[in-house]
């Protein structure tokens, strides 16, 4: 029925021209979204999505023309349509939500009221206070906490669900026919994700709104699509249906699109077991850290944020030990201590037996070569005025003394190791892609021969592809120097390709150590199983969003309640959960569960 | 309202500490610096026996910090910031009178009258420069800062550029030549009333305006490629809402700071201009000050101007924080 068609995509071609040529981003795009359909546009990053999304609501970049084709919206033609007729559409009859809902908003003013200006901006015969109150309405439909509270605070106080959240009411609160939510769920923790999906679901249930959901992870889309588009290079290389899609791709790229899609429970991995002998090189005891703030709300008073409340584990010669947890559960912190780039206020840190805290400067300065840390932003570690060659050769330069031109072939030697082009030497890192300037990262850490290295989220920046073979690189390295690592992580397939043992944090503490197979496969702690049923994949999931996945957000790291620090969230929590902090148990199984509920509750 | 009244406590303990602080550099400074008042008040033929006496009487002869908290102790106590070493309560100067035991000596002029007769005629002059620099600054960085990197933008920064190598000195003389010699609008020197003050505040102005017009020009031309606002017209608002409720506001902080900055920066260049102009103001006060030693006063003027600084800060901080609630108070 072509009358319930709402938005109409035909031929559309968009170009950019750079320099006087003229490059092609989107050719030949046809689709059409129904009303109250969701429509699913997936594609790898730069396939061209964002850039469609934009030119369907005329937002193109100033580089960017359309070339060809149509857009039509409710039979108005949006590629030829005046300032005036757009101000009739965006914002009124289509909303528009990206990725980076942290700058949709002016940091200065509160959201609440933003959100109430563009509503009587669409919606001029709404009153001032009724705005608001409709606002307070949505962020309660939407699952805020404490909406009216809430509305009142600035965009920097808001965590990035709930800003991702704020932004959807914004786009849809005056009263939207279609959607676009272009990447929503890609800056987000996965149990965040997960609940931003779950929202949708509902929205597509509840509202009569059309959404045109663009992302680059299939699993997202699986959830809610009825049908879908896949993008390559500016093109539709297939069209289908999520199930479909999944289970019988027809082109290639869908083929390895979908081959990409990490596998969690599906795969067999075979992890060297560690040796039971094996001696502990990093031992940690108990460890906190709190950072003091000054109180805004009173004249001299400082707050007290406690980062990390007790932490405990030691890593074994040679093991894979992988720290998982979202945003906000003192991974990093606890990477600062390790590193002794920040000192803990409580408890021991030794390295081959020896007490960091003891050791004197020049000691500490020694062991430095022999831990060495990759970090996770490829672009800011890297300084870029210097050359690959020089760069690398840095820590030779403050450890070793040697001679130029030993140190020029430790440097190549290193370099080839890694993968990189001894050619790039004495080059300058500009215009080398993430995957190569994280190999540069990994040489710089690996010159020095150190005996364990600490990733934080190394893998994080880079694409599937560029993933594996840094994890077929991370293995050789492994069985050939007997190199112990540490992951921090918040990607739960990338741990489970590589650890031997895992660590789940919350909140400052490990809630869950255990050996990869318990942590997969028998899982203890019920944020174990949130954090699990929101993995994205394809696979049949044991643990079905449904039963297991957690609403809301860690409590603020300021105000700690007492108890099990999960227990605000946990499904399962008892009256003993709010009142005692849980032991910590050690399971027979080997590793330890810090939960009240472990004993009872076990799932094998 | 806890935030803001902490804030203001603190910043004003903070600016006392300032505030003694600059006055007792500057009363050092003054005491083992060239320059004997004593010698200035006795005269050239006065012997040194006399001089010696004189400077006794003074208390000049006790050691510094002694002299420091006395004066500063009348100062709190009292608030009184002691008489001129040379100025007759009359008026005019009276330096280089030959006699040690001088008559009018009980009679000088109090420091704090003497300041008070100019400090109205400086602020009127700043306030005007101000003015004046802020109605001819804002248009042009707001229509340079809403085309950045188009024409406007290049036009703006050519006029700055062109008003910014103007010397002070050079643009007095060219605006006496032609505005008050030539056309006979304005009074070009001295003071009998408020069109006294026009020309040097656009001399003032002048030397202002550039800084402001590229400080606004650049803060509203990067507020104008943030994300919040170019998404505002995506998001349904009006454009005058994007530009007016959220890009210049974003603009506004940068601005502020930087007329703080200027503020401060106006009663130093008023020392030059009122020099050039013969306008009676606090810079020309200060400026015969030094030329006679006389201590008390430039002491009173320092610890005022310090104040003042101090408060222009705190103020730009305080509506900085209004303006935008992430700053940390």
């Amino acid at each position: 029925m072509p009358s319930d068609i709402l938005l109409g995509v035909d031929n559309l071609g968009v170009a950019a021209s750079i320099g006087g040529r003229s490059k092609v981003v989107l050719d030949n795009i046809s689709f059409a979204v129904s009303r109250r359909e969701t429509f699913g546009i997936i594609g790898r990053s730069g396939s061209g999505k964002s850039v469609l999304a934009k030119a369907l609501i005329g937002w193109l970049d100033p580089a960017l023309s359309v070339t060809g084709g149509a857009v039509s919206f409710d039979g108005v033609d949006m590629v030829g349509a005046d300032a005036a007729q757009l101000r009739a559409i965006r914002g009124r009859r289509i909303g528009y939500v990206g990725a980076d809902p942290t700058t949709v908003f002016d940091p200065t003013i509160p959201i609440g009221r933003q959100i109430a200006e563009k509503l009587r901006a669409v919606r001029p015969e709404v009153g001032h206070k009724e705005a608001l109150d409709r606002v307070v309405e949505l962020f309660e439909t939407v699952r805020i906490p404490d909406a009216r509270l809430r509305a009142g605070e600035l965009p920097s106080k808001f965590s990035g669900g709930m800003i991702q959240r704020a932004a959807i009411v914004d786009a849809m609160i005056g009263g939207t026919e279609l959607l676009i939510a272009d990447n929503v769920t890609q800056p987000l923790d996965v149990t965040v994700a997960a609940q931003i999906i779950r929202l949708f679901q509902m929205l597509r249930n509840e509202v009569n709104t059309a959404i045109l959901f663009i992302s680059s992870s299939l699993p997202m889309v699986k959830n809610i699509a009825d049908r879908l588009v896949v993008l390559e290079e500016g093109r539709v290389v297939e069209r289908s249906t999520p199930e479909r899609l999944a289970a019988h791709p027809e082109t290639a790229y869908s083929q390895a699109l979908i081959a990409q899609i990490p596998r969690i429970w599906s795969r067999e991995m075979a992890h060297p077991a560690v040796k039971a002998d094996a001696a502990t090189v990093l031992s940690v005891q108990d460890v906190k850290r709190n950072y003091r703030v000054r109180n805004q709300r009173s004249l001299f008073g400082s707050v007290s944020i406690q980062a990390v409340r007790g932490v405990s584990f030691d890593v074994k010669s040679g093991e894979s030990l992988g720290i998982v947890g979202e945003s906000g559960c003192g991974k990093s912190t606890l990477l600062r201590l390790l590193t002794w780039l920040d000192m803990p206020d409580a408890g021991r840190i030794s390295f081959d037996g020896v007490d960091l805290g003891k050791m004197s400067r020049n000691d500490r300065f020694h062991l430095r070569a022999r831990l060495q840390l990759v970090l996770q932003d490829p672009y800011g570690s890297i300084p870029a005025h210097w050359t690959v060659g020089r760069i690398i050769s840095e820590p030779l330069r403050l450890h070793r003394s040697m001679l130029a031109s030993e140190r020029r072939t430790r440097v190549t030697d290193t370099m080839v190791e890694v993968g990189l082009d001894p050619g790039l030497y004495s080059k300058l890192p500009v215009g080398l892609s993430a995957g190569q300037r994280q190999r540069i990262n990994l040489a710089r850490a690996l010159v020095l021969e150190p005996a364990i290295l600490l990733l934080d989220e190394t893998l994080s920046a880079l694409d599937q592809t560029e993933q594996t073979r840094l994890i077929a690189l991370f293995e050789r390295l492994q069985s050939a120097r007997g190199i112990t690592y540490l992951f921090i992580s918040h990607d739960l397939a990338m741990v489970r390709r590589v650890c031997s043992r895992v660590a789940v944090m919350y909140l400052g503490k490990i809630v869950e150590l255990v050996s990869n197979e318990m942590l997969f496969f028998a899982p203890q702690h019920p944020y174990t199983k949130a954090l699990l049923s929101a993995a994205p994949t394809l696979e049949e999931s044991p643990y079905a969003r449904d039963d297991y996945l957690v609403e809301g957000e860690p409590p603020s790291p300021l105000l700690i309640p007492a108890g099990c620090s999960f227990a605000n969230r946990c499904p399962q929590a008892l009256p003993v959960c709010r009142q005692q902090e849980p032991p910590v148990h050690h399971l027979p199984q080997g590793g330890i569960v810090a939960c009240h509920l472990a004993g009872e509750d076990r799932v094998t | 309202m806890v935030r803001v009244t902490s804030f203001l406590l603190r910043r004003l303990a903070q600016s006392v500490v300032i505030v003694l602080l600059a006055s007792l550099i500057v009363f050092c400074l003054l005491r083992t610096g060239p320059g004997n008042p004593a010698r200035m008040i006795a005269g050239g033929m006065a012997t040194e026996e006399t001089v010696e006496k004189i400077a006794t009487e003074m208390g000049l002869r006790s050691p510094m910090l002694v002299q420091y908290f006395i004066y500063l102790k009348k100062v709190v106590l009292h608030g009184d910031f002691g008489t001129s070493f040379v100025r007759p309560k009359s008026g005019a100067s009276a330096v280089a009178g030959g006699r040690a035991d001088d008559p009018t000596r009980a009679e000088r002029a109090r420091v704090i009258d003497l300041i008070l007769d100019r400090l109205p005629l400086t602020l009127q002059l700043a306030m005007m420069a101000m003015a004046i620099a802020l109605s001819v600054s804002i248009p042009i960085g707001l229509f340079a800062g809403l085309h950045a990197g188009r024409w406007p933008d290049a036009a703006a920064l050519m006029l700055s550029s062109v008003l910014v190598s103007m010397p002070n000195f050079w643009l007095a003389g060219i605006l006496v030549l032609v505005v008050s010699i030539q056309l006979h609008w304005l009074p070009a020197v001295g003071y009998r009333d408020v069109t006294y003050s026009i020309l040097p505040a656009i001399v003032l102005a002048i030397e202002i305006i550039p800084v402001l017009v590229r400080s606004l020009a650049l803060s509203l031309g990067a507020m104008m490629s943030q994300n919040f606002v170019r998404i505002g017209l995506i998001r349904g608002l009006h454009p005058s809402q994007v530009i007016y409720h959220h890009a210049m506001k974003g603009a506004s902080v940068p601005l502020l700071n930087m007329l703080g900055v200027q503020l401060s920066a106006l009663l130093g260049g008023v020392l030059v201009v009122e020099y050039i102009f013969d306008y009676p103001g606090l810079g020309a006060l200060t400026i015969e000050a030094v030329l006679q030693r006389d201590f008390p006063l430039i002491q009173a003027i320092a610890m005022l101007t310090s104040a003042i600084f101090v408060v222009i800060n705190i103020l730009v901080d305080l509506l900085a924080g209004l303006i935008d609630p992430r700053l940390e108070y």
